[in-house]
């Protein structure tokens, strides 16, 4: 602290170091050193308002500091009574107003003094700017009503410096004889705190006025009838918020002391809560909604917020105690027939429950305030034990006994409870964004669920998958000795893909009714020829009923097998008549393709299908969820398109073309014994077989548009998904094998060629005159024999192959056709003897060949 | 001969030089800083302190050692801190029993080294001392001369009647 008398000098001496030893050495007589005003402004930090203020009557330079603005700023920040924006818009307007004022009266000393007059400004004109605070203050008190109020409240006080400060002198106790006015001016005295810079004293003084004499008696006080606070106040909304001031007051109190007096302060709030909670629960078992309750409750928030009075209402409700009445989980397993599970229980579970609590919107909106959110705890409290009680049990016992149902339970439950969460109405206090939390809520309870369920659900299709694919083929291992070679003849393909195609599609996108329009035509059918248009189809188009009549009983039972088998797998939500026409179209390809059945069926790749489609429809209902269970369910989507990809390409298909292709590696014309058919047994098959496998990959195309693009479950673009890598994994096998095949398939054709010129040309052909029989040259003007059998076998294989791959592929293929075709026709013709005469046969042969292309 | 232990010399603005342990002079944030910039040499020669005479530095340094395994103090927690620091601990209290010219010292001394919890100390030394003083009372405890006039005290005192208990 300083001696001031030559403060001047002494503060210069502490400014400058070097200085300092010789001037304390000389001056060491006369002084004590001095405090800078940065350090004194220190210690003022740790004294309290009281002995601030007797500290300001010390000296002119004391006061100074003491009064300084932002002091007192801090303190009612510490209160959080203090808007630095408001502050700034009032300072602005004094300023404008005065400058204005000034600007009329043309008086120029006023300038200085508006300059001068900046809050913070310690060392600036203090008289000054005083006054200058006071005109503006004085302006205001005419215009702001709650003034008006201070002053009246303030007859007995003083009005000084012109700030109404209230004299709540010592004797509190006196005050239960003012009238009731004061006390509601008390009771808001901190909401009518204004932030004007320069006047921060004067509002904390007036704060402090009202609640330090109460704050500090309670801290005394012994007992709870003790406090002036319950005896000055009467209504309990009134005693609750004053300690409700009180407690905000208390964070203004750093001294010596302050955790004594706050631990007072709230013990004392605990038991007028307690108090007041005790009201509140009988008023709620009496079921007083509107009169006490509503009163405690109100009492209750204006205290603290309420959060007592919100966990007692939720903690006692009867809806907590009556969850039984709501329904027994175990109705879904004993109603319904053994080994699968009825939803109907649970949906009137979730339909009642949703009319319980609607109830309880409008008791709560009754009952408590809007500014506190009642509804959402609640529901939340709904969330952990009801819903989850009701759900957990009903899963557990579902997942014993039979984890198809359980799957189905899973995501039927879920469903049913994000749509009773959307049938909720939101409570008037409830934010707008109530439904997302209503979800939030929701996704707890499932979220112990989720992980099982997800594994689950990829186990459960793995082995379905294959217990599928092995049972079939074991199905065939049986009938493999027994098969012959039928192929489906080469008619009509494209307009029996399309047509299957078409209701396969309809099954797929049948559950998203909404999805925008898609285009008939795939994306994948647009290189195709629109239509199979030669006029030869309808007449060949009749052989196909006579030639499955030839084989009636056999394609007749597997099929059905397969039919009846199906619904079980299907998704439970399809109306039975696409699937139904499914089946059937199914079930007629399958006739027709009865010759490969032996290698793959189209059957088990619907099949596979339809149990990953149900999988992952049920799994894509938690990628609703925002969080890492929506990931992780995405995920598993994948998974399970993947694993399908996998089950249906390596297992299924690839192990049918290697068969065919193995077939036609060992096909030798010569050994062949029935050569009156059209074409090549092994070949026929393995172009037959192309062509499934062109109608698995189409199927498995739309499948992975409906069901993974359109519900956004992966990205078509992101080649790094592993989904998108795993399609393309498998066209890629699949083109391979259709390349290998083909090549394959180019060598026995060309074999077959050689065999047929071999043992079909006869040496008289071509030399007429070297068979000495000249009555029976009879020119025929037409190919020969051989020539007409080369080219329809040719004709026929070549001709299957439309459309059924890559028209890339084909191209080179029918190329390469051509010409091996040629090399083997030219050796074949180099072997011949050919005479005059049976040069124009040659001709005729010739021309002929080029059609065939 | 790095370490936490190694020994540095501080020279008060007397001129007499103090041994002193690293650590313990590093409650000092001035001297602190200042290690860190010369580095090695600061092992040779000794630190020149030109503010703070023997008598003081050898006091803050009693008190350094004392403190020296604090840990270092939160930048700035301002309104919590305040209100961990309304009270003295006992060794402080006992510490800070000095005469008034020697708490000055002391205070300033902790503001020019930068040792924020011994200026705090100090600064709450000196709040005790004027807590619940009269005016009067106060001025004669610091010696500060009353500028003010009788009426002037009284509008002071008038202004603020409501923090009277």
């Amino acid at each position: 602290m300083p001696a001031s008398t030559q403060p001047a000098a002494y503060g210069e001496a502490a400014r400058k170091p070097n200085v300092l030893a010789p001037l304390q050495e000389t001056e060491l007589v006369t002084s004590k050193p001095v405090l800078p005003a940065e350090i004194i402004s220190t210690i003022l930090d740790f004294l309290s308002a009281p002995d601030l203020l007797r500290f300001a009557r010390v000296s002119k330079r004391m006061k100074e500091m003491v009064y300084d603005d932002t002091r007192w700023v801090q303190m009612l920040q510490s209160m959080n009574c203090w808007s630095e924006t408001e502050a700034r818009k009032r300072f602005e307007d004094a300023m404008r107003r005065k400058y204005e004022a000034q600007k009329s009266k043309g008086k120029a000393a006023n300038l200085a003094d508006v300059t001068t007059g900046a809050p913070n400004s310690v060392d600036g004109a203090r008289k000054t700017s005083v006054t200058l605070f006071d005109a503006s203050e004085e302006e205001q008190r005419l215009k702001e009503p709650v003034k008006s109020v201070i002053g009246m409240i303030s007859q007995n006080g003083s009005v000084i410096d012109g700030i109404g400060t209230m004299n709540l002198a010592p004797g509190t106790p006196t005050r239960d004889s003012t009238s009731p006015q004061p006390a509601t001016a008390m009771l808001t005295v901190l909401k009518t705190v204004r932030s004007i810079r320069g006047f921060a004293r004067h509002e904390f003084g007036r704060v402090y006025g009202t609640l330090a004499p109460l704050y500090f008696d309670l801290a005394r006080s012994r007992n709870h009838n003790d406090p002036a606070v319950f005896r000055i106040f009467r209504e309990p909304e009134h005693q609750a918020q004053m300690l409700a001031q009180l407690k905000i007051f208390a964070r203004s109190d750093i001294y010596q002391g302050w955790q004594n007096r706050e631990e007072k302060l709230d013990a004392m709030m605990g038991i007028f809560e307690n108090a007041v909670l005790r009201e509140f629960e009988q008023a709620y078992e009496a079921g007083d909604i509107d009169g006490k309750m509503r009163r405690f409750a109100h009492v209750l928030v204006i205290l603290n917020g309420g959060q007592a009075g919100v966990d007692l209402f939720i903690h006692k409700h009867p809806i907590m105690f009556e969850k039984l009445k709501l329904g027994d989980p175990m109705d879904c397993i004993n109603k319904a027939p053994t080994g699968s599970i009825s939803l109907e229980p649970s949906h009137e579970f979730f339909s009642r429950l949703s009319a319980a609590i609607n109830e309880q919107s409008s008791v709560i909106d009754r009952v408590f305030p809007q500014t506190v959110d009642v509804f959402l705890p609640f529901l939340e409290r709904i969330g952990e034990d009801v819903i989850s009680e009701y759900v957990t049990p009903l899963l557990d016992e579902s997942h014993e006994r039979n984890i198809e149902s359980y799957l189905k339970a899973v995501a039927g439950i879920f469903e049913q409870c994000f749509r009773f969460g959307r049938s909720l109405k939101p409570a008037i206090g409830s934010g707008s964004l109530f439904h997302k939390d209503v979800n939030r809520i929701l996704a707890r309870v499932f979220e112990p669920h989720v992980d099982l369920f997800l594994q689950e659900e990829l186990d459960f299709f793995k082995k379905k998958s294959d217990a599928e694919v092995s049972g079939w083929e074991r199905k065939i291992h049986d009938q493999d000795a027994a098969t012959e070679s039928f192929f489906m003849s080469n008619i009509n393909r494209q307009a029996d893909k399309r047509d299957f195609l078409s209701s396969f599609k309809k099954v797929v996108m049948l559950p998203v009714n909404a999805l925008p329009n898609i285009p008939i035509s795939s994306p994948f059918s647009t290189n195709k020829p629109t239509a199979l248009a030669p006029p030869n189809t309808n007449g060949t188009s009749l052989e196909i009923p006579s030639g499955s009549s030839q084989i009636p009983t056999r394609p007749a039972t597997p099929t059905l097998d397969a039919i009846s088998s199906l619904p079980g797998t299907r998704s439970p939500s399809p109306a039975p008549a696409p699937t139904t026409e499914l089946a059937a179209k199914a079930a007629i390809m399958n006739t027709k393709l009865k010759g490969i059945r032996s290698l793959f069926s189209i059957e088990v790749a619907l099949d596979l299908i339809h149990t990953a489609k149900s999988s992952i429809e049920r799994v894509a209902l938690f990628v609703g969820l925002d969080d890492q269970t929506g990931e992780e369910a995405k995920e598993q989507c994948q998974t399970i398109f993947v694993l399908l990809l996998q089950t249906l390409g390596s297992r299924h298909i690839k192990s049918g073309f290697d068969k065919a292709v193995d077939h036609l590696s060992a096909y030798n014309p010569r050994e062949a014994d029935e050569h009156d058919q059209l074409g090549v047994a092994p070949l026929v098959m393995f172009l037959e077989l192309v062509n499934v496998g062109d109608l698995i990959l189409q199927m498995v195309d739309v499948f992975f548009e409906q069901e993974l693009v359109a519900k956004k479950l992966t990205d078509r673009n992101d080649f790094l998904d592993p989904s998108v890598k795993e399609k393309k994994r498998f066209e890629q096998m699949l083109d391979e094998r259709v390349a290998a095949g083909l090549n394959k398939g180019i060598d026995v054709l060309m074999a077959e060629v050689d065999y047929i010129c071999a043992t079909m040309q006869k040496p008289s052909d071509f030399n007429p005159e070297a068979s000495g029989n000249p009555d029976n040259r009879t020119f025929d003007i037409g190919p020969s024999q051989t020539a007409k059998q080369i080219v329809e076998v040719v004709s026929s294989h070549t001709k299957m192959l439309i459309g059924s791959t890559d028209k890339n592929m084909l191209d080179v293929f029918n190329q390469e056709v051509g010409l091996r075709l040629f090399t083997a026709l030219c050796k074949h013709l180099k072997r011949q003897r050919i005479s005059v005469d049976g040069s124009i046969t040659l001709i005729r042969q010739v021309n002929c060949l080029p059609r065939s292309l | 001969m790095s370490g936490p232990n190694q020994v540095i010399r501080l020279m008060s603005s007397d001129s007499v030089e103090i041994p002193v342990e690293r650590v313990v002079a590093e409650r000092s944030i001035l001297i602190k800083n200042m290690l860190e910039d010369i580095g090695d040499s600061a092992l040779t020669d000794p630190i020149p302190i030109p503010n703070v005479n023997e008598a003081v530095l050898r006091k803050v340094l009693d008190w350094c050692t004392h403190h020296k395994g604090d840990p270092p103090a939160s930048v700035d927690d301002d309104s919590d801190s305040r209100k961990k620091t309304t009270d003295i601990e006992e060794w402080d209290q006992k510490f800070m029993q000095v005469d008034q010219e020697m708490l000055f010292e002391i205070i300033l001394a902790a503001n020019y080294l930068d040792i924020k919890a011994l200026l705090d100390v100090g600064c709450k030394t000196v709040a005790n001392m004027i807590k619940g003083k009269s005016p009067e009372e106060i001025r004669r405890t610091f010696n500060i001369q009353n500028d003010f006039t009788p009426e002037e005290e009284d509008q002071i005192r008038r202004e603020n009647e409501w923090a009277e208990e």
